[in-house]
């Protein structure tokens, strides 16, 4: 009889604990996990203040920001195509349309077509693209020209991108004399902030005038862009950044994030630049890893003068098709304790958001809306902006 | 008198000796679902669904009408006699079209025609696009509203049965029962998606939509956001933590409270402690391993996201836990229930572990996905729900057919729940206090170890 007692006082006694065992634990799960008491087990974040350089100042000339001309047409193709995951090489779209429609192409059957062409005989090319395309008049692209003075006045050019459309990159590059520097070899090196078609597609214009030149893109290229670059004609090094942080020269770097982005584009690098006695200054093609997670990232990393966020140039990729989500709404509010002195937005920022910093008082340098840019909310096309 | 479910009622039998209806039904749910997959949601695929918002609101309402014909309604009109002599097969094929077509007409009939041409534009596609929103977006956001309707449903509806054990309607007939559980619970996900979501799409149109809702919403300074991301946590853990109180936890230890209705209340607002519990957890276990999240950044840094990845989190755990149910009978029943529950839940954690990593790791390498955490198109929730609404249409629509099949009259006699006993006794009480604290001590324990473990099992 005691030993059956024994038993069940066991038996109960087990029971308890374990019942115990789960309440204890979700309890504190309830209690502690978001209380402020958290933060005592919360890793510290050190600042590295890696001292990258500093420059006198930074000019940025704005190429194009028109990656396309009418949203519509693009998510058109976005959707019939199946979504903003579908890969951009089969799309259809210029310059790789091989004439079987929406979402139907592939790197190899587009390129076939042209290849031949590139870089030299580009309008022969464009003229066969348009002709196997998907929307081939839809297509712009960016780029921008970034000017940096040395501390000693040296001044070095450097290009950010190279657009989508043969046709309308070559008008631009011509626009802003960028044809020229390139074929006198004023220009270092071409940066691709990423692989996406708006803004890497439009590389044989490049080439057309710089075969040579360096071209620096960002680790997770996938094979067919790393094929491009060859079939482009290029001839001269290229240099893989990894991801982090990347010296260019002094006062300028790249950190690369390892970002999956839409139409199954992975990694992205962006610039900063340290500009003597104003602060840090982000350069972007788009920015997908996001502008706070960047400037974040920065002040993590990077020692810049007066501690100081001062400006930013580029696409902030929020709303680059008007569309709009209440996280976007988070990054305006978020923005204010950056305390940002100028702010040069255009392209994948969207007008909406634009609109948004105008009205929440962010300093966003207005253009002058020449060359098909549609607002003068933000930095058009052939627009410039100086930092320092 | 109380009828019990068609799914408590029936038995099912083994087809073949051995581990065979094991590895036979996973294989072929693996295959259902690589092949549905393809079909109706891959970006390479045929129908290319993933948009994402149109695919993800496809799964999630499939998920929610399959809860309504096996659990509210009982697979009426079907009768005991068609389920039970029908070939699994055609069951599976006329249930699951039954299911499409109930979301088709709820989809077209209720939301975008009913609420949308008459009451609330974003439920209506055609009406944003026709005041100017793109046609891509208009569909993308008009799905988003309607699968978060879902994300309700798929709680409170199964809620309204497993805790609430379909009271007060309980020992009605059907479609008695199922219309008045039906009813509830639609009205009451209305009511919860207009004070957890509806300010979130008020904000997602410029201007904020000010007098037609809330903004910024009410939970922003709390969630350190203004997304309806935050009310997501909670509530997938709901309908998580529902299914972890029906299937491996044997609705204990609510079970033990004899008044009817107060296990009914302290299951239901239980589940939703428990819920919360949880997703605060995933919450800090994130800032844990990730550092504290930063607003206005965005994916994996943004509070937005942490609070949508604690839903994705646990959905990696309701995966393993409903396969361990159907396929492995619970996988523990050899030792007390309550060590059967711990090692249930010790076993289904560990494999949900197992499972986030192997998604992460390999998943964008046969979904038509991307790699990475945080890619804002990007769901784990889909493949995961419709993986889970493979193994519905197979265990509760096909009766676990190829590998199981139901029992002939007879052929299997069924054990009756033993009683839970009602008399705490004071080693019971003892045992519990020292539960709780060692509880507490495994709470700190995981906390302090995780920074660690994320460094161990870094993913990219």
């Amino acid at each position: 009889m005691s030993t059956e007692n024994e038993n069940v006082k066991r038996r109960d006694f087990l029971k308890g604990a374990v019942t115990g065992l789960g309440f204890g634990t979700l309890a504190t799960m309830g209690v502690f996990s978001y209380s402020p008491m958290r933060s005592f087990f919360l890793p510290e974040v050190e600042r590295k203040m890696t001292d990258f350089g500093t420059c006198k100042s930074i000019k940025i000339t704005n190429i194009s920001e028109t990656s396309w001309f009418d949203n519509a047409t693009l998510m058109g193709d976005m959707k019939g195509a199946g979504g903003l995951l579908v890969n951009q090489y089969v799309y259809n779209w210029p310059p790789f349309g091989d004439g079987t429609g929406l979402a139907k192409g592939s790197y190899e059957k587009g390129i076939a077509k042209i290849k031949h062409l590139l870089p030299n005989k580009l309008e022969e090319a464009w003229k066969i693209v348009e002709a196997n395309s998907v929307n081939p008049q839809n297509a712009g692209g960016f780029a921008a020209l970034i000017e940096i003075e040395r501390l000693d006045g040296v001044k070095k050019k450097y290009l950010l991108d190279s657009g989508w459309s043969y046709d309308w990159m070559d008008k631009s590059f011509q626009r802003e004399g960028i044809d020229k520097m390139l074929a006198n070899g004023e220009i270092e090196a071409l940066i691709l902030s990423h692989e996406h078609f708006d803004h890497f597609f439009g590389l044989p214009v490049t080439m057309k005038y710089a075969p040579n030149i360096k071209i620096i893109i960002p680790e997770g290229f996938y094979k067919e862009g790393l094929q491009y670059i060859k079939d482009s004609g290029h001839k001269g090094e290229l240099m893989v950044h990894k991801t982090g942080k990347n010296d260019i020269e002094p006062g300028l770097c790249a950190i690369v994030f390892d970002v999956p982005i839409i139409c199954r584009v992975f990694g992205e690098q962006s610039l900063f630049a340290n500009v003597q006695g104003k602060g840090l200054v982000s350069i972007s093609g788009c920015c997908h890893q996001g502008i706070i997670q960047f400037i974040s990232t920065a002040k993590k990393e990077l020692k810049y003068d007066n501690d100081q966020m001062y400006g930013m140039y580029g696409g902030l990729h929020i709303s680059p098709f008007d569309d709009w989500d209440p996280k976007y709404d988070d990054l305006v509010i978020g923005l204010k304790k950056w305390d940002f002195k100028s702010i040069g937005c255009n392209h994948c920022t969207g007008l909406l958001t634009a609109r948004k910093f105008v009205a929440a008082g962010y300093p966003v340098v207005q253009g002058t809306a020449r060359n098909r840019s549609k607002s003068k909310v933000y930095l058009g096309n052939g627009d410039t902006i100086t930092f320092g | 008198m109380e009828t019990p479910l068609y799914l408590e009622e029936r038995s099912l039998v083994k087809r073949f000796s051995g581990p065979w209806p094991l590895i036979i039904n996973t294989l072929f749910i693996m295959a259902l679902f690589y092949a549905s997959w393809w079909i109706f949601q891959d970006p390479r695929g045929i129908m290319r669904m993933y948009t994402p918002f149109v695919g993800y609101m496809w799964c999630r309402w499939l998920l929610v009408v399959m809860i309504w014909i096996a659990y509210i309604f009982d697979f009426w009109p079907f009768s005991r006699s068609w389920l039970n002599n029908t070939h699994p097969v055609l069951k599976g094929v006329l249930l699951t079209t039954l299911t499409v077509a109930v979301f088709a007409i709820v989809l077209k009939v209720f939301f975008e025609t009913i609420l949308g041409d008459y009451a609330i534009a974003y439920f209506s596609p055609e009406r944003l696009t026709k005041e100017g929103i793109v046609e891509f977006y208009a569909l993308e956001y008009s799905a988003q509203a309607i699968l978060m309707f879902a994300a309700i449903a798929s709680w409170l509806s199964p809620a309204w049965v497993v805790a609430m054990e379909g009271a007060p309607w309980e020992k009605l007939p059907q479609p008695i029962k199922g219309f008045s559980i039906f009813i509830l619970t639609f009205f009451l996900s209305v009511i919860f998606y207009f004070v957890f979501y509806h300010s979130n799409m008020g904000i997602l149109f410029d201007p904020w939509q000010k007098f037609a809702a809330v903004t910024p919403p009410w939970w922003e300074n709390f969630a350190g956001t203004v997304h309806g991301n935050f009310n997501i946590a909670w509530i997938m853990c709901c309908t998580v933590i529902v299914w972890m109180h029906e299937t491996i936890w044997e609705r204990y230890p609510f079970s033990m409270i004899q008044t009817p209705w107060i296990r009914r209340m302290a299951s239901f607002f239980g589940i939703i402690a428990i819920a919360i519990a949880l997703s605060f957890f995933l919450y800090f276990a994130q800032e844990l391993i990730w550092g504290e999240a930063i607003r206005g950044t965005r994916r994996d840094a943004a509070p937005d996201w942490r609070w949508l990845h604690v839903g994705e989190m646990a959905i990696f755990w309701l995966l393993p836990t409903l396969y361990m149910h159907f396929y492995l009978k619970n996988g523990f029943n050899g030792y007390s229930k309550t060590i059967n529950i711990l090692l249930r839940t010790v076993v289904s954690v560990v494999a949900a572990i197992v499972l986030y990593y192997v998604y992460y790791k390999t998943s964008h390498l046969f979904l038509g996905t991307q790699k990475g955490f945080s890619h804002p198109q990007q769901f784990p929730m889909i493949p995961l729900i419709w993986f889970i609404n493979v193994m519905l249409i197979n265990y509760w629509f096909m009766d676990g057919w190829p590998g199981w099949r139901l029992a002939a009259a007879g052929e299997v006699v069924k054990a009756h729940p033993v009683h839970e006993k009602t008399v705490l006794t004071a080693s019971f009480y003892r045992g519990a206090l020292g539960g709780t604290i060692g509880g507490i001590a495994v709470y700190f324990a995981v906390i302090y170890f995780l920074p660690y473990m994320g460094k161990v099992l870094t993913i990219f």
